[in-house]
């Protein structure tokens, strides 16, 4: 018993103790890197060394499980201080007193004024603050192997109908074995794939997730367009219901679908597998208009932080010249800063290229709630159904309306 | 341990009566005393939790509107046609599962109970399954089963069995079959092992006199061997039927319930529902339901089964 006692007691001891290293001027940061070394820990090393009377804790939290994390920790009480956030999260962190506003640190901040322009106004916060403070951002774009394109005398295309010309021309057997083991387009039909059908489908004008938005004929034609692909042309891969980001690279990297949509945080491991035959251009214009998926990401001082001010001091040191650099480096994406933007080498020009002409129609999903539950599982599973033929197209976008618009 | 250490050196005689029974009265659960509060923190407040929770509207990221709703999420259950949908799927998950781990795990013990060379060697080599993590087992079967790349599509095609490459987990017609077959790989060791220990028990005697009264191999399989193992078997049934119907890992990591709900089970649901979506509230009454319901099965088949194995 006594024992017992004093191992409970050598327990609680361990956590108070545990408690008190976090307390002041400690800043616990969570954020979520593909890259399995740590780059974090220059950036940490040289924050530290300006700042003495501050520690970062960094932890790299595995992305599978990013929000799952941050949304029990903090009903756990157990937040981070700061964290990277996507804005779909944000509604969500809002509603639940989460996040701390940070206008008033943003008005006292030098930086402020070197963060692209429309940054701020595209992270602003549901109820008109601002909580997030942008950090990286990719836009999403069609990958193409311009050898197979060239090799079939096809231009990259520009229309919905050009992409599934190209892609019906594009799947084919080039193996002699009399069975197609190249296809036209590698589709995300797994977590993630919202953006796949996104372009297809959102371009469409009067195509929106406001109410009737997706149940109108436009939007019951965009769906049916994608489901036609997989169903009657076959030009995506049979596996592609359940194909997410490793599936869908891996299969375009090894040459097994010509065509497929991510953004630039990828480019150079394509090129690394495909050198020239690799390239990019916007995502085709598809009835009428064009829609692509602006892949933003932020940080954030939660409300539960102990030191705000170090927590902010952090997260503003993040996104300056010079540190943005260096962080984005480490993720392959594109600084927020103008200096960093200005001279940036990281990506081969023509991906850059085909990330700056999509920004004018590159869109983000709603600022709502509804929004996780969309991408985590609406979208996914009833993707998924319409794909294999147990619902069709229509019944899909009435479930996703129903969700936005109960 | 005061009290401990002086019962051993001193005989129960030397104390006053009433001093040492009740250290002997109290020891015992002194002794348990670390293990149950453990079990009580970790397995049986969670439980309660979980009952509470599903009385609630418990969204995790709405923390101010948790309210009282009594059994509104159990009604909501049996509307949703999601629950419907896993619940077939457990059905058939759990009525394919068992029963090929079994026959494939009795055929196993049965063969490694024969006199070989390198018996001991196989003996080892048939646990690898059973001692493998789930994930590890749930992404080799991801590659196997590969419209592109797996080699079971590889061997069919050579084969000449299938035309086309089949994408086995893509498909909502064979996915929850792959993984079926995936798990019964990973736990007929379990009944293997089991049926072995269960059959050494069995004395050479009554082979020897069942041989000499003139009994085929089939009739001493059917009247010695089997009532032999039934207790094991009874046991082992029960045992991998609660973890089979539970175990969500290798559905998780091979198609995380999809295509669609194609391999969606109720604990998987329950597990989404929660984990995913945050409802925290819907997702427990899922899972109480699902505890009621494998209660009610186990209840059931010890009356059943467990009479008849006496």
């Amino acid at each position: 018993m006594k024992k017992s006692l004093s191992v409970a007691a050598l327990a609680a001891a361990m956590m108070i103790c545990g408690a008190a290293a976090n307390a002041e001027d400690t800043v616990r940061f969570w954020y979520h890197f593909d890259n399995a070394d740590n780059p974090m820990a220059d950036l940490v090393a040289k924050f530290e060394a300006k700042n003495p009377g501050i520690k970062i804790k960094a932890e790299n939290i595995p992305w599978n499980s990013y929000y799952d994390n941050l949304y029990t920790s903090i009903i756990a009480g157990n937040a981070p201080d700061a964290a990277m956030v996507k804005m779909h999260a944000q509604p969500r962190l809002v509603e639940m007193g989460a996040l701390e506003p940070i206008d008033d640190r943003i008005a006292a901040w030098d930086g402020a004024s070197d963060i692209q322009a429309n940054l701020f106004d595209l992270t602003k916060g549901p109820d008109g603050k601002q909580y997030y403070l942008p950090v990286q951002y990719v836009v999403l774009y069609l990958y193409y192997r311009a050898d197979m394109f060239k090799e079939l005398g096809l231009e990259p295309p520009k229309t919905c109908d050009d992409f599934r010309n190209a892609a019906i021309k594009l799947t084919r057997d080039t193996n002699g074995d009399g069975r197609n083991n190249v296809y036209g387009f590698g589709f995300r039909g797994g977590k993630g794939g919202h953006d796949h059908w996104g372009s297809l489908v959102l371009s469409r004008e009067g195509v929106s997730f406001d109410k009737s938005g997706l149940t109108s004929d436009a939007g019951v034609a965009g769906t049916q367009f994608v489901v036609d692909l997989f169903q009657k042309d076959k030009v995506f891969p049979p596996s592609a219901p359940n194909d997410g980001f490793k599936e869908v690279t891996g299969a375009f990297k090894a040459g097994t679908t010509a065509m497929t949509i991510h953004h630039i945080g990828s480019a150079n491991d394509m090129v690394a597998a495909l050198g020239d035959k690799v390239s990019a251009t916007t995502v085709p214009e598809c009835g009428g208009g064009r829609w692509t998926s602006f892949g933003d990401e932020s940080t954030a001082v939660f409300s539960s932080a102990k030191s705000k001010d170090a927590a902010w001091k952090w997260i503003a040191f993040l996104s300056s010249a010079g540190n943005n650099k260096e962080f984005n480096e480490s993720t392959g994406q594109l600084p927020v800063t103008k200096t960093d933007s200005a001279n940036w080498t990281l990506h081969p020009k023509r991906f850059v290229d085909a990330t700056i002409e999509s920004l004018p129609f590159a869109h983000m999903l709603p600022n709502r709630p509804e929004t996780s539950d969309f991408v985590n599982t609406e979208w996914p599973v009833n993707m998924q159904r319409a794909l294999t033929g147990e619902i069709t197209a229509k019944e899909m976008n009435e479930k996703i309306d129903k969700l936005f618009n109960k | 341990m005061l009290s401990g250490d002086m019962t051993m050196t001193m005989t129960s005689s030397e104390w006053p009566s009433s001093r040492a029974a009740l250290a002997k009265r109290v020891l015992p659960y002194a002794l348990l005393s670390p293990a149950v509060i453990v079990t009580l923190a970790i397995v049986f407040f969670p439980m309660l939790q979980a009952a509470w929770m599903s009385l609630h509207d418990y969204i995790l990221w709405k923390p101010n509107a948790i309210s009282f709703v009594g059994l509104k999420n159990f009604f909501a259950a049996f509307h949703d046609e999601v629950f419907w949908i896993s619940l077939k799927h457990t059905v058939i998950w759990i009525g394919l599962t068992i029963p090929s781990q079994l026959l494939l795990g009795l055929v196993t013990a049965l063969l490694l109970n024969q006199e070989f060379p390198w018996r001991p060697l196989a003996r080892a080599l048939i646990i690898i399954p059973w001692a493998l993590p789930s994930v590890v087992i749930g992404l080799m079967w991801v590659w196997i089963y590969d419209s592109n790349y797996g080699i079971l599509n590889d061997f069919l095609l050579r084969m000449n069995i299938i035309q086309d490459s089949v994408p086995w987990l893509a498909d909502p017609d064979t996915a929850l079959y792959a993984i079926i077959l995936t798990l019964t790989w990973q736990g007929f060791p379990f009944f293997a092992v089991m049926i072995l220990a269960g059959l050494q028990s069995i004395p050479r005697s009554y082979y020897e006199a069942a041989s000499i009264d003139g009994a085929s191999k089939w009739r001493q399989f059917w009247h010695i061997t089997l009532p032999g193992i039934s207790g094991v078997l009874v046991t082992a049934v029960l045992l991998r039927t609660i973890w089979v119907a539970n175990s969500i890992d290798v559905i998780y990591v091979m198609t995380g319930g999809g295509p669609g709900y194609a391999t969606y089970t109720l604990p998987l649901y329950a597990f989404v529902k929660a984990r995913t979506n945050l409802d925290f509230g819907y997702g427990s009454s899922l899972a109480v339901l699902f505890t009621i319901m494998l209660l009610g099965i186990v209840v059931v088949y010890l009356r059943k089964v467990g009479k008849g194995a006496d």
